[in-house]
């Protein structure tokens, strides 16, 4: 039942993101974005911030890269039946680790080829046999550690996600459940290597802007945000293909409702995850760690801080707390794009403070790097989309999650 | 209580969820209040098919909650800054960053009792006393059956009209609960 009306809806699947003007926001995108990107890169007065700007759109769609991954990683850890019909959405999310791969490359020339006056990370240049802080953290912090774990970083996402979805195609055609045993069992390796990769990457390209600062929480922190941020952005593609396009048939109300709860639940997760970081740096009081916070509060980055907890936790907590609400896609759509804004902020928060100590700065080059790795994204994340089924087509967890009543015996194309 | 036992309600016997589903819409499209249906298990969609609206508990949770958290940054303020001043590292009397742990785990506990006393509340718990539960067949709900309850004082109830309803819905062993 449930894959034939698969099959119906894979026929018109390539309108999914080509209905009216929308489609072609994602090159509009792209080409505006990338000339100005490339004016950034070319002009020397530009470089610095180009660099930084560069840094904080990679960030931010890494997070969207992530956030997917553990989406699936979710799904097959849980056995949860009622994210199938989305689960697609978040391979393909997951699985743009070649284009992340190339996005990096900037911030690796930087690393290799730029001076200490346009450098990212500063500490490139210190001499570690004057520099404490530096000389404790040798070990990861050294330039070829640096890039090797970098480069090791991308060809692990890279397997792992693609081992996901390689699977996932795979019961499209054989329905074998053998498929979900061998995705279960990547989700029970893959957690401790998404664990490990995240919490590495936010480390090497984030937090070691300002090396000397020591936070066990930064990896999580880095994640609460990027699942959050998934999360509302699942909700709106869900949205967008369930309304007109190939997801009719599976996404059921409930189905938002459930996003919705995922959503309200890392809103409090990132709170609770950023609050503590805070909390067990205020109450320590050591200049160690306080000199990063203390960064933070000069200029309008005070202002930055308090929209974090208004506008990351307080809005977004008190506007899902109602059932309706989370339902209601009059509120969830304004809701994701706000997510948008807050998590872009949040990286602006935990970035710029290096380049821009006085305050908050928001550069044009900022919003040409988003545009720009947006467009391609969306691009890629399209072709693909496209390119296969819209949702699992014979994931023997499908009927459950429809509330379909398959009787005993009569289940088709279970092979093993 | 009277002597003499007064009808309270009609009761009908259900043997599957999805028949007992049918039957609620049925009954909810017939215009009923006062009526109830007794499961052995938690069956889903089952209150959008007897037309209930959303728990109220929720406003209950909501309201414990924010009185926690207000009375936790409370009793840190006062005991802080006013009863009993001591100053430590430097930092201030007060401030609201300490007092979160605190006003953090009220708001938990006042949002748990809202939830579970609010529950009892709406659900008018303790309850002594219930007509079906003396009714001999009723006591399979717990077992393999499901019963559909209709009160005598609905406004809609009429003892022809109700029995009617019930057998045109499904309902088997149709009987009328004494109070």
């Amino acid at each position: 039942m449930a894959s034939s009306a698969a099959v119906a809806s894979a026929a018109h699947a390539p309108s999914a993101g080509a209905s009216s003007g929308l489609a072609r926001l994602p090159f509009l995108l792209a080409a505006i974005g990338g000339v100005g990107a490339l004016i950034g890169m070319m002009v020397p007065g530009l470089q610095k911030q180009f660099a930084f700007s560069w840094l904080l759109g990679f960030m931010f769609y890494l997070s969207i890269m992530l956030g997917g991954l553990f989406l699936v990683i979710l799904h097959h850890l849980f056995d949860a039946q009622w994210s199938v019909p989305i689960r697609r959405i978040n391979e393909h999310l997951a699985c743009s680790a070649p284009i992340m791969a190339v996005f990096f490359l900037p911030i690796l020339l930087n690393a290799l080829l730029a001076g200490p006056e346009k450098a990212l990370f500063a500490w490139m240049h210190s001499d570690v046999s004057h520099d404490h802080a530096l000389y404790a953290k040798k070990a990861l912090f050294n330039k070829p550690t640096w890039v090797v774990v970098s480069l090791i970083l991308f060809a692990l996402w890279h397997w792992l996600t693609n081992a996901f979805r390689n699977a996932s195609l795979e019961q499209d055609r054989t329905g074998s459940a053998a498929c979900t045993h061998r995705m279960r069992f990547l989700a029970a390796l893959g957690i401790f290597i998404f664990g490990f990769s995240l919490t590495l990457g936010a480390i090497l390209w984030m937090k070691s802007l300002q090396w000397q600062w020591f936070s066990t929480m930064y990896g999580v922190y880095y994640f609460a945000g990027s699942v959050w941020l998934t999360v509302g952005t699942v909700y709106v593609i869900t949205m967008h293909l369930a309304k007109n396009g190939p997801l009719t048939p599976v996404a059921q109300p409930v189905i938002f409702h459930d996003i919705g709860k995922l959503f309200f639940a890392f809103t409090v997760f990132y709170a609770y995850i950023a609050f503590s970081q805070y909390f067990l740096i205020w109450n320590a009081n050591i200049p160690e760690e306080t000199f990063w916070y203390i960064l933070r509060e000069k200029g309008s980055w005070w202002s930055i801080g308090m929209l974090m907890i208004f506008g990351h936790f307080f809005l977004p907590f008190l506007l899902l707390l109602r059932i309706d609400t989370k339902m209601s896609f009059t509120v969830m759509l304004p809701l994701a794009i706000w997510a948008w804004v807050m998590h872009f902020c949040d990286l602006s928060f935990n970035i710029m403070p290096v380049m821009h100590p006085n305050g908050f700065v928001l550069h044009w080059l900022d919003l040409a790097c988003m545009a720009f790795m947006g467009g391609v994204l969306a691009t890629w994340f399209i072709r693909n989309f496209n390119a296969h089924p819209p949702f699992p087509q014979k994931d023997p967890r499908m009927a459950e999650c429809l509330g379909i009543h398959v009787p005993a015996g009569k289940s088709q194309g279970g092979v093993h | 209580m009277s002597t003499a036992a007064r009808p309270y309600a009609l009761l009908a016997e259900f043997d599957n969820p999805a028949s007992v589903m049918h039957a609620a819409e049925k009954i909810r499209d017939a215009g009923y209040q006062r009526w109830d249906v007794h499961t052995p298990f938690p069956i889903h969609g089952l209150d959008g098919a007897m037309g209930l609206r959303n728990s109220k508990v929720g406003w209950f949770t909501f309201i414990g909650g924010t009185s926690g958290f207000t009375l936790g940054m409370l009793m840190i303020w006062w005991m802080g800054k006013v009863d009993y001043a001591i100053p430590v590292g430097g930092k201030p009397l007060f401030s609201p960053i300490f007092a979160v742990p605190v006003a953090y785990e009220l708001t938990i506990l006042l949002g748990a009792f809202g939830t579970l006393f609010g529950m009892f509340f709406l659900n008018r718990l303790p309850k002594h006393y219930h007509p079906v539960l003396k009714h001999p067949r009723f006591r399979n709900v717990t077992h393999d059956k499901i019963y559909v309850v209709i009160e005598n004082a609905d406004p809609k109830f009429s003892e022809t009209e109700t029995r009617r309803l019930l057998e045109h819905v499904g309902g088997q062993h149709i009987e009328v609960v004494e109070d």
